[in-house]
């Protein structure tokens, strides 16, 4: 029988409030540990306790980090999803299944390792059994592929951090498994695991925290909130690493406010904007939908603020705990009214980092609402990193006006004229006394002044266009990898960004084509965009939603003689994206076009 | 040619005349409530002495919301979104809480849309002055009801209201709000008394000013016109203010019984009683004060209840001193090093 090293798929059935998070990050800690390359994704229920949740594990020497195609071993913990776990996989899977459970194997075309997972860990601590069962599990994984026991129980060390007896209970029941998988089953199966080279200096971050501590990084002066899954652990990272990085002498350079609600939030940001500190929010779709009346006055009056979208599913509350990247255009044209918004999307933990501090240059810069983009899948699950690099520039606090000798320097000063000509007006703060105006929603003349007059709003939306599109090419750039074919290009964003080379690969294997990709990281789109487009003769926009969202913006924006070489592939079940799905999803558009 | 004798420019504590707290000219109505209050701002502000740029005035949406143009021009301002005003003055001032804080509503924009964010903002106790403008009706929409308006009332044109009003300082003292008053913009001496102290309070200050809508609701079966509040209102005391700068051996000690508070900045509030005391300490006598005058159709004015010892917002967020706006780089972007020590223990 072949060998299969370091590329399959593990599938963890559990539920959740048992424990078994921490046995499953014991498990991809330790994978790391010993140089594979791995991934988790954790598919969990909207809840506290007792509802499925799953764990997958990849394991790829590819470096593919996609929750795998198809499961290659099963671990079979809760009763409640059991048949359905067991009639989705293939014939060959390798079900590791918790014989306590009452439940039955229905399956004789798999390779069955049946262990009495709750048995064992009850004879080492009756009260915690059903939480170290958990621990079993990943002791026989160990056994079964090979895995070093110290690398496992530094990695139990680690999860437990100090914790003495929680460390040894622990280690204990992971050794029982591994004795158990030795003493009473017969390894059947190829699967099998090789320590790697370790990149020195790796660790596992999740999304959330990287922009938690890059927001930090940035200077937030204040955070507003209000609890959403899954933007609350991007507030509560910040939170936490604030008082160790921002404070003098035992006092706050920051204010932190849990507010009554999405609104609210954004209502404290726009006023710590206006103010002329840097505030922020987090929050995901149905918290950015609260927040639309908010953001058209921030982009009328011309306030920096920034808020953070972690996307969950929509549209309504839809799968609160699962992913998609369907809130884009609603955050590009959020409110009523003519708008545009500048985008700031991630696409890895490091860039979730460096969009957290950019982001209020940006807001502060172009004295308007800006939006950091990331999703659940991206931000809730962890990633494996080499560490951030520091800010490489000072911060940018924009056209602000301090003193009286500036103010005296510009002609012609109107908080909302456009003496540079670069749509970007001067402002001055409350506080400051020069030239203190009423910010207002209403319509306003170049001084600041309510006015209708048709001339006066139609230059003031003019200004508003003028000033964002001049943002283009100073915002991140697209990072693109161009095949010299020039044939088929992929233009895709954000957490998208851990599948496509793995669905290029897809790809090329089927259809023997190279193909080009362009990852947006930004939205008004960078001219580099553009031209990647005009290069390719088949664009595919590929994304996780089901509209095809930035096709339509690009279909805005475009001129028609480009229009008719882009195909949208759009696709979303609330699933991290599986490789083979969406190259497949391509491979249809591409055979349709006749590409 | 005589040169003309220069008439004397009064002017105040810190030598700005009156001139230095005014604003635009007023689009609303003639006769309308607001622009006296508009006026009493002008006048509380000036005799307090406050510099007029290190003021920020804040409303929401409605005829209350729009006066904030109509005074105090040297003011930074904020004229936001309907009954949102409290979030955007409370970002404002926990960056920078050296301001004074003065927020002007209406009673649609605290009463309905706003009652949400009203109550958090009295809650968090934020340092600021939240004046009401009540006039029982929606005036820019053309006069629908509010949810201030009183059972039995009747608005120009219409049906009586039958719904139950919210009464938003009864509602306040429940909360817990550290300043809570009743007053009528026809009161002028009254209301610059419980302004100018409402800014020496740190904390929250409510104050709630029957402001008759005289396009609206100013006919005499509407408990909020001109004559009926003139007619049926009752005063808890008479309220003066003695403000820090000044002497209290200059002022005049009344004859009866009087109290004086002591306010944040030093100033002094001085009560004097009418009939009874009303002790402003407590709660219960505050509610029975407000209940008692609602059972007989009254308006009962004059500060309600206080509580000068509440912590407020900034206090409770453990801030530097220096406004956190007036910060720069250096203490806003933690060293390189303090970025190697969090990648140190991500590393674990």
């Amino acid at each position: 029988m072949d060998r299969i090293i370091n590329d399959f798929t593990i599938n963890i059935a559990t539920a959740n409030g048992t424990g078994s998070q921490s046995a499953n990050l014991i498990l991809l800690q330790t994978l790391f540990d010993m140089g594979i390359p791995v991934s988790g994704k954790n598919l969990f229920p909207s809840n506290i306790s007792g509802l499925p949740t799953w764990y997958i594990v990849r394991l790829s020497d590819h470096g593919y980090q996609a929750p795998g195609n198809r499961t290659h071993i099963q671990i079979l913990v809760n009763p409640a999803t059991w048949e359905e776990d067991l009639a989705a996989l293939e014939p060959g899977t390798v079900v590791i299944w918790n014989t306590d459970s009452k439940m039955e194997m229905g399956r004789d075309d798999v390779i069955s390792y049946p262990v009495p997972m709750t048995k064992i860990a009850r004879g080492l601590n009756p009260k915690l059994a059903r939480m170290i069962a958990n621990v079993v599990y990943v002791g026989i994984l160990a056994e079964m592929l090979g895995m070093d026991q110290d690398v496992l129980e530094t990695a139990i060390a680690k999860q437990f951090g100090g914790k003495e007896k929680a460390i040894e209970l622990n280690s204990e029941a992971a050794r029982l498994g591994r004795a158990y998988f030795t003493d009473e089953l017969n390894k059947e199966d190829s699967y099998h695991v090789e320590a790697r080279d370790v990149e020195e200096g790796g660790f596992f971050v999740e999304g959330n925290e990287a922009v938690a501590l890059g927001s930090i990084f940035g200077g937030v002066q204040m955070l507003s909130w209000y609890p959403i899954t899954p933007s609350s652990s991007l507030a509560e990272g910040i939170i936490s690493w604030l008082p160790r990085l921002r404070q003098q002498n035992g006092k706050a350079t920051y204010a932190v406010l849990q507010a009554e609600d999405e609104l609210a939030a954004a209502g404290m940001v726009l006023g710590a904007g206006w103010a002329g500190a840097r505030g922020m929010t987090a929050t995901s779709g149905p918290g950015i939908s609260l927040m639309q009346e908010f953001i058209g006055l921030a982009y009328f009056s011309e306030i920096p603020s920034v808020f953070w979208d972690v996307n969950r599913v929509g549209p309504s509350t839809g799968l609160p705990t699962r992913t998609q990247q369907g809130d884009l255009t609603m955050l590009y044209e959020g409110s009523h009214g003519d708008t545009q918004h500048i985008v700031f999307i991630p696409g890895t933990v490091e860039e979730c980092f460096e969009f957290g501090w950019r982001i209020f240059d940006a807001a502060e810069r172009y004295q308007t609402p800006v939006f950091g983009f990331s999703d659940l899948d991206l931000g809730m699950n962890r990633w494996a990193c080499n560490g951030f690099d520091y800010p490489n520039e000072p911060m940018d606090r924009g056209k602000v006006v301090l003193t009286k000798e500036q103010m005296e320097s510009i002609s012609n000063y109107g908080r909302y004229r456009d003496v540079d000509g670069d749509g970007i007006p001067y402002r001055t703060l409350p506080g400051s006394g020069l030239d203190p105006i009423l910010y207002r929603g209403t319509g306003h003349d170049e001084d600041g002044t309510y006015s209708e007059k048709p001339d006066v709003y139609y230059k003031l939306m003019k200004r508003l266009k003028r000033k964002i599109e001049g943002s283009r090419d100073n915002l991140p750039a697209p990072v693109l990898r161009e095949e010299d074919e020039l044939d088929i290009g992929i233009v895709f964003y954000g957490s998208m960004e851990n599948t496509i080379r793995e669905i290029d690969d897809i790809l090329e294997n089927e259809t023997g084509k190279k193909v080009s990709t362009c990852r947006i990281r930004a939205l008004p789109l960078h001219s580099g965009v553009r031209e990647f487009i005009e290069k390719h003769k088949t664009i595919i926009i590929l994304e996780i939603n089901r509209d095809g969202q930035l096709n339509g913006i690009i279909r805005k924006e475009y001129p028609n003689e480009l229009l008719n070489r882009i195909h949208s592939v759009a696709y979303s079940d609330g699933m991290p994206p599986r490789a083979a799905l969406y190259a497949e999803k391509v491979m249809e558009v591409l055979k349709e076009v006749g590409a | 040619m005589s040169e003309k004798p220069v008439r004397a420019v009064k002017l105040n504590v810190i030598n700005e005349p009156k001139d230095s707290y005014t604003g635009g000219k007023s689009s609303l109505c003639p006769g309308c409530g607001h622009d006296q209050i508009s006026s009493v701002i002008v006048n509380s502000a000036w005799e307090n002495g406050i510099e007029p740029h290190r003021i920020a005035k804040m409303s929401g949406i409605g005829c209350s919301s729009k006066t904030p143009a109509y005074y105090l021009g040297q003011s930074h301002g904020f004229n936001t979104v309907h009954g949102r005003m409290p979030s955007v003055t409370t970002g404002a001032n926990v960056v920078n809480h050296d301001l004074t804080y003065l927020g002007v509503s209406g009673d649609g924009d605290s009463a309905s849309i706003g009652i949400g964010q009203l109550i958090h903002a009295i809650r968090r106790n934020i340092n600021m002055v939240y004046i009401v403008e009540n006039n029982g009706v929606y005036g820019l929409t053309k006069g629908q009801y509010s949810a201030t308006a009183d059972v039995g009332s009747k608005k120009k044109k219409g049906v009586t209201n039958e719904t139950q009003p919210i009464d938003l300082c009864a509602m306040a003292i429940n909360l817990g709000c550290s300043f809570v008053a009743r007053s009528f913009s026809g009161s002028k001496k009254q209301l610059t008394s419980i302004i100018k102290a409402a800014i020496s309070h740190k904390g929250f200050a409510l104050i709630d000013v029957i402001s008759p809508c005289v396009t609206f609701n100013n006919n005499d079966e509407s408990l909020r016109s001109y004559g009926y509040v003139k007619d049926n209102s009752t005063d808890l005391h008479a309220v003066g203010y003695i403000p820090h700068f000044s002497p209290l051996e200059q002022v005049e000690v009344p004859a009866g019984a009087y109290r004086d508070i002591t306010l944040h900045d030093g100033s002094t509030m001085r009560l004097e009683t009418i009939s009874e005391e009303h002790d402003v300490s407590d709660a219960v006598a505050a509610l029975t004060a407000l209940h008692s005058a609602d059972a007989e159709r009254k308006h009962v004015m004059g500060l309600l209840y206080f509580d000068g010892e509440k912590p407020s917002l900034d206090d409770d967020l453990n801030l530097l001193e220096t406004p956190l706006v007036e910060l720069q780089e250096n203490d806003l972007r933690p060293s390189e090093k303090q970025l190697d020590d969090v990648i140190a223990s991500l590393r674990g």
